[in-house]
């Protein structure tokens, strides 16, 4: 009897060995995986769309790709990332359907070189001052960063379009010089600049005004505007186009009408962009000559 | 083999009651390793191969990363200080108990055909390595102020975000994860390399873990028989330089020398 409950313990004991703990984990992991990296197989289906866009866009891509999913079925696999770099992928030997990208010249671009087919405007980004909630400082207007005393905090070193962008407008204003003299942080990264102002680690700072709507800093700072005749160009455009590579170009087409439709354009606008379909897109697609070639 | 056979017959000497407790323990460690595997794991991956950052894991708040579960947590900060913190109740639990890395270390491990399972001058001298990785890893974030090294892809694929991740990587950041997948790949020779010599976390929690009021620890019941540092996955002996409190040894010992629990300097 003894014996047998011997026998019965070492059977359970193997039953309960390491090699079968550690070949279920295995099973397990490739489980959990299998549904994030199935859609990326599947991505020659007909029901799955691939997306690129500019990594600013996100915000905006993110729900509007979800409305398109219930209202067609069709599922979006997107990536968001600096446009520059998906440009540079796409111009060699990356490929998508669909590309949203910001700067008009990468669409022209990616025209020229055959990359894609055609391209229309999406929307556009604008550029205004944030101070910490109250405005402590009393920053009024773009000149008030050269004053003494004023604590700037900006990000020369972020990508370009929070970085060379900026210090472009302020070249621009004619306030470049003093405002770097009176920057306390020069960062690196425009969300760690909107941290630091949002703790009130400086004065004021000059974002695009679509950080502030992100969900992180929303309502955390005050928000004034800046003159557009001050905004550098390039950075304020961004275009959808459909791709060479698009399996269907029906159906990518019928994706990039949805993302330009009044529903598609309302996520962008929530988001702080600019609608390229609204009278103040109107006038910049005008100003700017944003037109396929 | 005959080693092997063994710790077998010694099992077969052991009290029912300690066979039972560690049999218990086994499936509670492998019950939490299957849930931080669950929980952390996708974060891991994230840290390896999509964090822009060279130090993953320290910069969740601002990190452009959306689909990365470090923006799960908005108060990440307090949710990660939980692992130092048990540090000092359970030493390195967490590395044996939850950690999706100390898992993947452990599965490598099983075909390693060196465990460093010996006591020498080298064997007592590696462990301090993971230190070096530590002053490494603190330097770059708050000396070095944690430069941003690869393109932050927002949002994408499974893989296609690490190709691009990778494509686009700057140079450091190509070193830094090379040199942490090829650590984690010298598992396959070395059992649990990682952990046991280059985990900056590690470091840290070993630090910690050598105040904690929880262990598994030695008695004066050891007679240095090693049976202990053969079986131990990360080739330590209890209470030791990375012993994680996994407890696989307490069924190996015959003198009954080995103990979890409230450990009293």
């Amino acid at each position: 009897m003894k014996g047998d409950m011997k026998h019965n313990n070492d059977k359970k004991q193997a039953f309960l060995s390491r090699r079968a703990f550690l070949t279920t984990a295995v099973g397990v992991t490739i489980g959990a995986a299998l549904p994030s990296v199935l859609p990326a197989a599947e991505k020659t289906d007909q029901n799955i769309l691939q997306v690129w866009s500019c990594g600013g866009l996100a915000e905006a891509f993110i729900p509007a790709n979800k409305r398109y999913k219930e209202k067609t079925g069709i599922e979006v696999a997107y990536t968001g990332a600096f446009a520059a770099a998906l440009g540079k992928s796409l111009l060699g030997g990356g490929t998508t359907e669909v590309f949203a990208g910001r700067v008009l010249g990468l669409a022209k671009k990616l025209r020229k070189a055959g990359k894609m087919l055609f391209f229309r405007p999406l929307c556009f980004t604008s550029y205004v001052l944030v101070t910490p909630k109250g405005n402590p400082a009393g920053i009024s207007d773009i000149q008030d960063l050269t004053k003494p005393g004023i604590k700037v905090i900006l990000a020369p070193e972020a990508f370009p379009p929070g970085g060379k962008a900026v210090t472009g407008l302020l070249k621009k204003a004619g306030v470049l010089d003093q405002a770097m003299k009176n920057t306390v942080i020069k960062g690196s990264c425009v969300q760690r600049t909107m941290e630091d102002l949002v703790n009130g680690k400086g004065d004021v700072s000059v974002v695009e005004y679509r950080l502030t709507r992100m969900s992180l800093f929303k309502g955390k700072s005050e928000i004034i505007p800046i003159a557009a005749k001050y905004f550098p160009p390039p950075p304020l455009t961004f275009t959808i186009g459909v791709m060479k590579d698009a399996k269907d170009k029906g159906s990518a087409a019928d994706y990039v009408d949805f993302i330009l439709s009044e529903e598609g354009q309302s996520f962008f606008e929530s988001a702080g962009f600019i609608p390229a379909m609204s009278d103040e897109g109107e006038r910049l697609i005008e100003k700017l000559g944003v037109k396929d070639v | 083999m005959s080693e092997a056979g063994g710790i077998i017959s010694r099992q077969e000497n052991l009290l029912p009651d300690v066979k039972t407790q560690t049999g218990q323990l086994k499936w509670w460690r492998r019950l939490t390793q299957t849930v931080g595997l669950l929980v952390l794991g996708q974060w891991s991956f994230y840290g390896i191969f999509r964090c822009p950052f060279l130090v993953p894991y320290v910069s969740c708040q601002n990190c452009p990363v959306i689909t990365c579960h470090g923006r799960i947590f908005t108060m990440f900060w307090g949710f990660w200080l939980l692992i130092p913190l048990s540090a000092l109740f359970f030493g390195r639990a967490f590395c044996g108990w939850l950690c999706p890395g100390g898992l993947i270390n452990q599965l490598l491990g099983r075909v390693a055909p060196v465990t460093l399972s010996v006591k020498n001058r080298l064997t007592g001298l590696i462990p301090y390595f993971k230190y070096l990785g530590l002053a490494i890893a603190l330097y770059v974030w708050l000396g070095w102020g944690q430069p941003r090294e690869a393109i932050p892809i927002r949002v994408g694929g499974f893989f296609s975000s690490v190709l691009l991740t990778f494509e686009h990587g700057n140079l450091i950041w190509i070193i830094r994860t090379f040199f942490v997948l090829g650590f984690l790949a010298a598992g396959i020779l070395i059992a649990s390399a990682w952990c046991r010599f280059a985990c900056p976390l590690g470091g840290v929690l070993s630090i910690l873990g050598s105040f904690s009021l929880f262990k598994v620890y030695k008695n004066e019941k050891c007679n240095e028989c090693d049976k202990c540092l053969k079986i131990c996955e990360v080739g330590t002996r209890p209470g030791e330089s990375n012993c994680n409190n996994c407890s696989d040894c307490l069924s190996v010992c015959s003198e009954d020398a080995i103990k979890i629990g409230r450990f009293r300097r």
